[in-house]
């Protein structure tokens, strides 16, 4: 499965956020990130990243996604297109829910033929087949995520680039989700997959990274990566638990997630 | 297996002009949904505004010119087509910052959803007042053939500063304050209300410098003067706009990863 072809790689790239500040606050610093970081994706293998809170996963995440590009060193794609599984993308509270389907996968790259292709399956999916022509303002928050996921796991990219969200809405439907999506990531699809729960990470990544402050911490074999992160963690933070051993740890609810800016 | 790159440049053309004609039309369906009239407002508000106008100068201040209401509707309407679109357009960049950090996307989507927006609902309104003119007994001749060429001209320049509003504000949010008071300005200098024939022939050459003035006028030509407009101003008007609308394609295209990384 895993041909070792390079699918993305970032050569000691940077990224920086310039604060921009107003003529009466103080004149703020660049902010690094990410520094000097290099890290090199495979087609067909899952790659896990843990770190900290604000280590820079999810910018890392978007230098992956092409949303940024770094400030220092290079970013290169071999041609394939890489996209953040972003849930609810654009969704317009006044649309059915066809046409918020029609919207946010246009909006996340794909044609609208394609969309009109796979919408009897998006709809299933997300089991709204009574409602998918009502406003999604209508909705419970949970029918809005099920079509939310349902779109976007219908996406497909290249490369899947996936920040803690495996699953979503009620119980039953979380579990139909994060089968799928585990699923997806099991087989030859390329997945970069941010998250705290160690479990998730053991058991569906291939290889691991972990970042910190910006830079890669350590890089290579699963249980080594989470070994180390565990016990840094332990040490450096009196006791403080980032990473979970608790079996729901990878459920997160994908609206606060969402919501984050 | 990576596409060739002509057909994934035709591709990407093909996705991105569905994305804005899909994107303009939620915009439409939101604004229209969001009250209880809905989308009779497009029509019913510059009747209102031209109302006020009305009451203001022909009412009050008792100023006489010839078929105020004709008068006034053929300038407001195009004077509000640039006024809306310029400021819904500074702050389309602006106001899509989480979108952008969860797709790419070429930042100029979001200048054009919002220009076509606003050009959607000002046809709606100038096909009312073209019908309202015909219908008052205003004749309609072979100079109705420059309207196109008045409309497209009005529409770089209108597309040339929307762009460059979108552009600039989201690194000067406060643009958008003084921009609102410079469109106002505007709008006095335009001749909306007043005609620019009823001044000495000195300052109307000064007043034609303004191009909305000769934009407003030429409609007024055209549509209540049964003469042509002056179509080498039209033309230069035209080129401006153009080299507005490129200049701020640069700049956008410049700037396309920095919006999503700007901290607002």
């Amino acid at each position: 499965m895993n041909d070792r072809r390079l699918v993305l790689e970032l050569r000691n790239v940077g990224v920086c956020y310039r604060r921009r500040r107003g003529l009466f606050t103080r004149r703020a610093a660049g902010f690094w990130a990410i520094h000097d970081l290099s890290l090199e994706l495979c087609r067909g293998e899952t790659l896990g990243v843990v770190g900290r809170n604000g280590a820079g996963k999810s910018t890392l995440l978007r230098l992956l996604a092409g949303i940024t590009r770094p400030d220092r060193g290079e970013y290169v794609n071999h041609g394939y297109q890489a996209a953040l599984l972003s849930l609810q993308v654009g969704f317009v509270q006044h649309l059915s829910g066809r046409e918020n389907v029609m919207l946010s996968g246009l909006l996340l790259g794909l044609p609208r033929r394609e969309i009109a292709r796979r919408m009897d399956s998006i709809i299933a999916f997300a089991e709204l087949e009574e409602f998918i022509d009502e406003p999604i303002q209508t909705y419970s928050s949970g029918m809005r995520a099920r079509l939310g996921f349902s779109t976007a796991f219908h996406v497909n990219p290249d490369i899947l680039l996936i920040d803690e969200v495996l699953g979503v809405g009620d119980a039953a439907f979380v579990e139909k989700s994060k089968a799928v999506m585990k699923d997806k990531i099991r087989s030859e699809a390329t997945v970069v997959l941010v998250s705290h729960s160690a479990r998730a990470i053991r058991s569906l990544c291939d290889r691991a990274v972990w970042i910190d402050r910006g830079r890669l911490r350590k890089s290579g074999d699963v249980r080594s990566v989470l070994a180390e992160y565990k016990a840094s963690i332990g040490t450096a933070s009196g006791g403080k638990r980032e990473i979970g051993e608790e079996p729901e740890a990878d459920a997160t609810d994908a609206g606060s997630r969402n919501g984050r800016g | 297996m990576p596409p060739r790159a002509d057909t994934a440049d035709r591709s990407r053309w093909s996705r991105y002009r569905d994305l804005v004609l899909y994107k303009t039309y939620a915009e439409l369906r939101t604004e229209s949904e969001r009250t209880y009239v809905g989308f009779l407002w497009w029509i019913v508000e510059p009747v209102l505004s031209m109302f006020v106008y009305y009451l203001v100068f022909q009412v009050i201040m008792q100023r006489r010119t010839e078929d105020y209401v004709a008068f006034l509707f053929v300038g407001l309407v195009p004077w509000r087509w640039l006024a809306t679109s310029v400021t819904h357009g500074a702050s389309s960049i602006l106001s899509e910052r989480s979108l952008m950090q969860q797709v790419y996307l070429s930042k100029l989507v979001f200048p054009t959803v919002s220009l076509l927006t606003d050009t959607f609902k000002f046809l709606v309104v100038f096909v009312l007042v073209l019908a309202f003119v015909v219908i008052s007994g205003f004749g309609v001749g072979p100079q109705y053939l420059a309207l196109p060429l008045v409309l497209v001209v009005q529409l770089f320049l209108i597309t040339g500063l929307t762009t460059l509003a979108a552009a600039v504000t989201p690194f000067l949010p406060d643009i958008r304050i003084v921009l609102s008071n410079l469109i106002r300005l505007w709008f006095f200098l335009s001749g909306v209300f007043w005609d620019v024939k009823s001044f000495s022939a000195e300052m109307q050459h000064y007043l034609r410098l303004n191009p909305m003035t000769v934009v407003i006028e030429s409609y007024r030509d055209i549509l209540l003067y049964d003469s042509w407009p002056a179509v080498g101003k039209l033309l230069m008007i035209g080129a401006l706009g153009l080299l507005g609308c490129a200049a701020a394609t640069v700049v956008v295209r410049r700037f396309d990863f920095v919006y999503p990384k700007l901290q607002f």
